[in-house]
């Protein structure tokens, strides 16, 4: 299981977006700030704090909170 | 340095990408810091450094604001007057053309080109790097950093045997040897090693294909926050004085030990350790002083136990001489870098204090807030780096004068104590044997008149400060800048004198600056400037010369200049004085020799 407030938290630190505005649907679609650089901001985020290293496509596809946990919890259980 | 929850916020540890971000957007909102405005143009993405950049400026007290030039498009960006960059009215200008992105087969097929292609290649991206930086400086007075091509080590190796690799790595050498020449040739250019950002990551640690493959982003986040520091600490310099002076206890921190209670063969300073710690110190503040920083002591201590260390502890690389001033006794620490000041001519706030005692730090932190207070690390061993961080001494570019001020200040303290003892001043000063030199500016002494007329406080009539861009549009819009240099029997001075004049009416000039290096004060060096330069005009046919004095906190030294030299007030509420060519002229003290440089 991937720890889902840290993931959050990254989320709303690199977005500028509070934690209570992010949930599953969170996505490029509803935040306005998640645009195609800030998308790789993300995942470069998302590789420090959570110590993994994620393809191209893992990053492409990660286009919304509850994609970004399925991809994470996939690649942790390798 | 930084005050309030900015300043809060940046003693957490900030770590990873996640943690830049959340303080970045958080310094955005200050408005506490200096806010400085700078363009980065570059052959890749750059504004994924901006989280990095931000948060270490503002570290040094800087809130950034940056602008991206299109990636890729930053020739275009320097050649057109009204571009996104010019816009931006930056104070400083970042520049990285990596030959990666514009060269990418002198890195991967590096053996397919002649001797002569490779030579005809390195011209042409020097070239085109001269072309845009010459413009560069043309369009913008901002200072322009460069980071060069590193070494091709950093790029991986791919099917190149190891002679190709000797040679593309002397290539890109003597490339990096090309660029630093051209940059030096430019006013307020400096370069970065593109290498020194992968320093201490390891070149394997440093990119993330892809990073760079989606977004021609060539380093991972790792270098970014590297990047983000080596840009954001020189970005500091090239806009911060450097510290003039360091001011150094000696227990405990140039020698290991109480020399007091323990004893010339008590105290740690050998070849091994611990002493060997404190003796490489010692070698590091010598290298300060060989870039012309004074060194000073504040030491609670006998006098006799400490220059008996100097003069017969073999491992004590340093000597009494090298210092430019000394306080040795038991009275406050505050008071003897008071004194120290005062013996040096220079400002409290260009004195860096190392002490090793906590309390004589905080003592001295709340007495003088001005001194530049080192937060000394418990371990030996971490001085240096301490010192290092501190970035007090960093410095961009080391002028000839720079390197004999430290012997030019030991004299200047010779100079103090014959006057101690001397009749009067004029004999003093005619023994001096004072041989001064006018010129008018050239590309020779732009970077020290530039110097001068931004560093100097206290003989300085309007304290304005100018760039050398801002100097040589003067000079281009008919103003003069005389310079003036001093020597005399104890050595060369170099320039120590700047006067600026611009033409008011025909026949009519105003003194807009005028200023002396502190080292030269009362030695009536300024009557022999001023007559002098009043002379060359009434020879070019002027009949009037005005002169103003805007009084600041540090100069009252010059408050009666004009009124001294035979000018006469003609705005009392502007502080405005006039002088009458054809009237009044200035007597020159007949002991000092003057020439005119006419280079």
């Amino acid at each position: 299981m991937i720890n889902e407030l840290k993931l959050k938290e990254v989320i709303s630190n690199i977005l500028g977006v509070s934690i209570n505005e992010i949930n599953d649907d969170s996505s490029p679609d509803n935040i306005e700030q998640w645009d195609s650089f800030s998308h790789l901001n993300l995942v470069m985020a998302i590789e420090a704090e959570f110590d993994i290293k994620l393809t191209p496509e893992d990053a492409m596809d990660m286009l919304s909170v509850k994609l970004i946990r399925i991809i994470l919890e996939d690649v942790q259980e390798k | 340095m930084v005050k309030d929850t900015v300043g809060q916020l940046l003693t957490e540890i900030i770590k990873t990408p996640s943690d830049y971000s959340r303080v970045s957007r958080e310094i955005e909102k200050d408005d506490l810091l200096d806010k400085i405005n700078i363009s980065y143009l570059a052959s890749y993405t750059s504004e994924i450094l901006n989280p990095f950049i931000i948060v270490e400026l503002a570290k040094k007290g800087y809130k950034g604001s940056l602008y991206y030039a299109p990636f890729n498009q930053f020739e275009q960006e320097i050649h057109n007057q009204d571009s996104g960059l010019y816009l931006s009215a930056p104070s400083v200008v970042l520049v990285h053309s990596r030959i990666e992105d514009t060269h990418p087969d002198l890195i991967k097929r590096f053996a397919k080109y002649s001797d002569s292609e490779l030579t005809n290649l390195s011209d042409e991206i020097i070239q085109r790097h001269k072309l845009m930086l010459e413009d560069l400086r043309r369009k913008s007075d901002a200072k322009i950093i460069v980071i060069n091509f590193g070494n091709s080590q950093m790029i991986e190796e791919y099917f190149n045997s190891s002679p190709v690799i000797q040679s593309q790595q002397i290539y890109f050498q003597k490339l990096n040897n090309s660029l630093l020449d051209l940059c030096n040739k430019i006013i307020s250019c400096y370069v970065i090693d593109y290498q020194k950002i992968f320093t201490g990551l390891g070149l394997d640690n440093c990119s993330d294909s892809k990073l760079f493959y989606m977004a021609r982003i060539p380093f991972n986040s790792n270098a970014q926050i590297s990047f983000g520091k080596i840009i954001s600490r020189t970005i500091a310099a090239t806009l911060n004085p450097t510290a003039k002076c360091i001011v150094l206890d000696l227990d405990n921190t140039l020698w290991g030990g109480v020399i007091g209670e323990e004893g010339i063969s008590g105290i740690k300073l050998s070849d091994e350790y611990p002493g060997n710690v404190f003796k490489d110190f010692q070698r590091a503040i010598l290298g300060l002083r060989d870039q012309g920083v004074l060194l000073a002591i504040a030491s609670k201590n006998n006098l006799d136990d400490v220059l008996e260390v100097f003069e017969k502890h073999t491992d004590c690389l340093l000597n009494k001489s090298d210092f430019s001033s000394i306080q040795i006794h038991w009275e406050d620490k505050a008071l003897s870098i008071k004194r120290i000041s005062e013996q040096l001519n220079i400002g409290l706030d260009s004195i860096v204090f190392f002490d090793d005692n906590p309390v004589e730090r905080d003592w001295v932190r709340k007495q003088l807030p001005n001194v530049k207070v080192i937060e000394v690390p418990k371990n030996e061993m971490d001085y240096l780096k301490a010192l290092n961080e501190s970035m007090y001494f960093d410095k961009l570019t080391i002028t000839s004068e720079d390197k004999t001020r430290a012997i030019i200040y030991q004299q200047e303290q010779q100079r103090k104590n014959d006057l101690n003892n001397s009749v009067s001043v004029d004999d003093f000063l005619k023994e001096l044997k004072i041989t001064v030199k006018i010129g008018v500016s050239n590309e020779v002494t732009l970077t020290r008149i530039e110097q001068l007329i931004n560093k100097t406080n206290q003989f300085n009539l309007t304290t304005k400060r100018y760039s050398s861009a801002d100097i040589i549009k003067l000079i281009h819009d008919g103003g003069k800048v005389h310079w003036l240099s001093a020597s005399d029997r104890y050595g060369d001075n170099g320039i120590v004198g700047v006067m600026i004049l611009v033409k008011i009416e025909p026949r009519v000039w105003l003194i807009d600056s005028m200023l002396l290096s502190c080292r030269v004060i009362g030695r009536k060096i300024e009557t022999v400037f001023l007559a002098e330069i009043m002379e060359i005009l009434k020879s070019e046919g002027a009949d009037f010369i005005y002169g103003r004095y805007l009084p600041t906190k540090k100069n009252v030294i010059v408050s009666d200049l004009y009124s001294k030299h035979s000018f006469e007030l003609s705005d009392k509420e502007n502080n405005m004085w006039k002088f009458n060519l054809n009237k009044n002229h200035i007597v020159k003290p007949n002991y000092i020799k003057v020439s005119i440089n006419n280079d």
